[in-house]
């Protein structure tokens, strides 16, 4: 008995050695995908070399507004940016940045910001502290997760500049000569002042309307709904290996009937699943999620402009399935691909981690997948407001991939 | 006379150059039920193949009741029904469903699909297991509802591609009767098969194929007696000397000889004559054998007399 397990074992091993699609599940996604997320995750948890891209607008170029720009550069999780293209940032090309989706996040320090708050603390100029705002530009889609750790940074650089050493340091630059009571004096009506004065307020560029403020619901929900649409290319092949392998394909090809009828016979029932998840997961985040104590999913204004996403992403999807139908020769090698393709698109196309966060070269990359156009696509309805007509170009793009699944797909099938 | 209904000409299929099947001729009447008597890997498969559209041959002309395979498959295709060497049914689907599905790819609807199910269901002994899944059915019954799949659309030719393969001997026998009570009713049929047992029951006509092309090609009585007697299989030493295998050949009742190996094929005119006469010369010419095997004349000894091989080798 022995002998025959150990035979066994050992033709299992040597088979499953030639088997490269397995080999690639078993090892090959899970360092890949160790490695996408680590990296991915870097900017968020502020470990890594990746840090979150924060637009910095300095129209105040004032004392003050410096040191929080240099307090902001040295926080960790964030690449500070005070210019594009070598020119110094304004409020209006930070505005096309975040509406070209460029850029997510910007910090508007207002013309005489310094002098507002400070005013009290220069005696020279005699001017009594005045209220002003912090303008921190969002994108709507950005959660809060993200613009949360940026505010408490300036409410600290704030207050970290604002404390009887900051201000004494600045009297010393200002004020030299002034008596020690007059400082402690101006040091207490100045904190006093500058506190209660000072609010960060946050804003959406001009056409990016929020309907509502993104929230954990709107991340999660169309991210996972696309990680699982996708999961139908491993669905899809195998159906094709099986019924190539069970010889029932090779039974429809002797019958009277076209190889573009088999093929859309095939796809379609796979295309109206993708449809009917998209459905219930959505119907899941507006019904079942509130259950468990989350915002319910608000499908937007425009919620036509959700089908249309969804049409789109589903003929992606059935084109990617059809794809790796036709490079895939076994179950085994078809599931692993299937599986890894699925999986690995996900990661890279933000449904894990949201693009924004991403260093820049992997949010170029993550435009290479459908994934990440249909991610935008339904954060444009959901969270942005968009209509029908703005959320056009993702769904061309989409489209497209599933233009040159198929062409792709088709090329390289095999019908014998 | 009865016409040809399927008209193979020349046929050559190869693989990067080396043929798989090779220069095949040969015509089956309308009504007959033309048996390929072949090895596995013989080529059997790959000439049905080309034959019901799926596979395009090197070379070579196949016509189907009239129509040119290559350039009128769609028609050819109405014209024909497969049953494949696969169980190429779905298993995850009732035996009522498959053949409601395989009805409807066919063009069946209705009544009339209805109707035609029922008739093959209650043809494959399946009524009562109707609705049960193909999966759990034994392998018999699955081979039953693979046949009727190939029938749901009463082709004109059916090509059966070793239907009996993993079958027990009830379901073989309820097999057989169900293609004798099909040709009975005018179907043609190409059976292919490596059971010499099966081409002799069934087959009026039988092509015998080894390694791509035809060797010899007649109704299996006629192939067999062209063997006149029996063939005795002797199995000698290497230190057999030649002038032993001389007289054999010069002996009165053999017909012929060939080797096999270290065996000699002793085609004979009357086997027991010849017995008789190889133990004597055994005796005079001092010589030993390691096996003596009396093959009766079939199929299977005419395939061992052309080949020098076994058809199960």
């Amino acid at each position: 008995m022995l002998r025959h397990i150990i035979a066994i074992t050992w033709k299992d091993l040597k088979i499953l050695a030639r088997n490269r699609a397995a080999l690639a599940v078993l090892f090959a996604m899970p360092v890949g995908f160790v490695l996408v997320m680590t990296t991915a995750l870097g900017g968020l948890f502020g470990g890594g070399k990746s840090a979150i891209p924060v637009l910095v607008v300095n129209e105040d170029k004032g004392y003050l507004s410096t040191q929080i720009i240099e307090g902001l550069k040295a926080a960790e999780g964030f690449k500070v940016e005070t210019e594009w293209e070598g020119q110094s940032l304004t409020t209006a090309k930070a505005e096309e940045l975040i509406i070209s989706r460029k850029r997510q996040l910007a910090v508007i320090l207002p013309a005489d910001f310094s002098q507002n708050i400070l005013g009290s603390a220069s005696p020279s100029q005699n001017l009594q502290p005045q209220a002003t705002t912090i303008q921190l530009m969002v994108d709507p889609a950005l959660s809060p997760q993200f613009t949360g750790p940026i505010v408490g940074t300036l409410q600290g650089l704030l207050l970290q500049a604002l404390t009887p050493v900051g201000i004494e340091r600045l009297l010393d630059q200002t004020a030299p000569g002034m008596s020690q009571q007059q400082r402690q004096a101006i040091v207490e009506q100045a904190r006093q002042g500058m506190l209660s004065g000072t609010s960060i307020e946050q804003i959406t560029p001009p056409g990016m309307s929020v309907r509502q403020l993104p929230n954990t619901t709107q991340q999660n929900v169309p991210s996972y709904t696309l990680f699982g649409v996708f999961f139908i290319c491993q669905v899809i092949g195998l159906s094709f290996i099986r019924e190539k392998q069970d010889g029932t394909f090779r039974r429809l090809l002797v019958a009277p009937l076209s190889k573009s009828a088999l093929l859309i016979g095939k796809l379609l029932p796979y295309y109206l699943v993708n449809l009917i998840q998209i459905v219930l997961i959505f119907a899941a985040g507006i019904w079942i999620v509130p259950l468990l104590g989350n915002p319910a999913l608000n499908l937007g204004v425009h919620p036509e402009g959700l089908i249309v996403v969804s049409l789109a992403t589903a003929a992606a999807a059935s084109g990617l399935g059809l794809l790796v139908a036709a490079l895939a020769k076994t179950p085994e090698a078809t599931g692993g691909v299937g599986a890894l393709i699925a999986v690995m698109m996900a990661a890279i196309g933000g449904c894990f981690v949201p693009a924004f966060v991403m260093p820049n070269f992997m949010q170029t990359l993550s435009k290479i997948v459908p994934h990440a156009w249909a991610l935008q696509g339904y954060q444009d309805v959901l969270v942005r407001g968009y209509s029908l007509g703005q959320v056009m170009p993702e769904v061309g793009v989409l489209l497209i991939f599933a233009a040159v699944f198929f062409g792709f797909a088709l090329w390289r099938f095999r019908f014998d | 006379m009865t016409k040809n209904i399927v008209e193979v000409d020349n046929l050559v299929k190869s693989y990067n150059g080396i043929p798989a099947v090779n220069g095949v001729n040969f015509a089956i009447r309308q009504g007959e039920i033309f048996g390929l008597l072949g090895p596995n890997g013989a080529g059997k498969t790959t000439i049905i193949s080309m034959l019901t559209c799926l596979l395009m041959p090197t070379s070579g002309k196949v016509s189907i009741a009239g129509h040119d395979v290559a350039n009128q498959a769609k028609t050819v295709k109405g014209s024909i029904g497969l049953v494949p060497q696969d169980l190429a049914v779905y298993p995850q689907l009732s035996a009522r469903d498959n053949l409601l599905f395989f009805g409807r790819i066919y063009g069946l609807k209705g009544q009339q699909l209805r109707q035609r199910v029922n008739d093959l269901l209650q043809m494959a002994g399946l009524n009562e297991r109707a609705n049960d899944l193909v999966n759990n059915f034994s392998g018999g019954m699955k081979r039953r509802v693979n046949i009727a799949a190939g029938l749901l659309h009463q082709p004109q030719v059916l090509f059966l591609d070793e239907p009996t393969v993993g079958v027990d001997p009830q379901s073989r026998n309820f097999i057989f009767d169900n293609i004798e009570r099909l040709n009975q009713q005018g179907m043609t049929i190409l059976y292919t098969t490596h059971y010499m047992e099966e081409a002799e029951r069934l087959c009026h006509r039988v092509a015998i194929i080894d390694r791509g092309q035809i060797i010899a090609l007649d109704t299996p009585k006629a192939l067999i007696d062209s063997l006149g007697g029996s063939i005795i299989r002797l199995g000698l030493p290497e230190t057999t000397k030649q002038t032993f295998i001389a007289q054999l050949k010069k002996l009165p009742a053999v017909k012929n000889i060939s080797r096999q190996d270290n065996a000699l094929l002793v085609q004979t005119h009357h086997s027991q004559e010849a017995l008789v006469q190889i133990i004597q010369l055994l005796n005079t010419a001092k010589t030993t054998i390691t096996t003596l095997e009396i093959l009766e004349p079939n199929l299977e000894s005419v395939f061992l007399h052309l080949t020098g091989r076994r058809l199960r080798d």
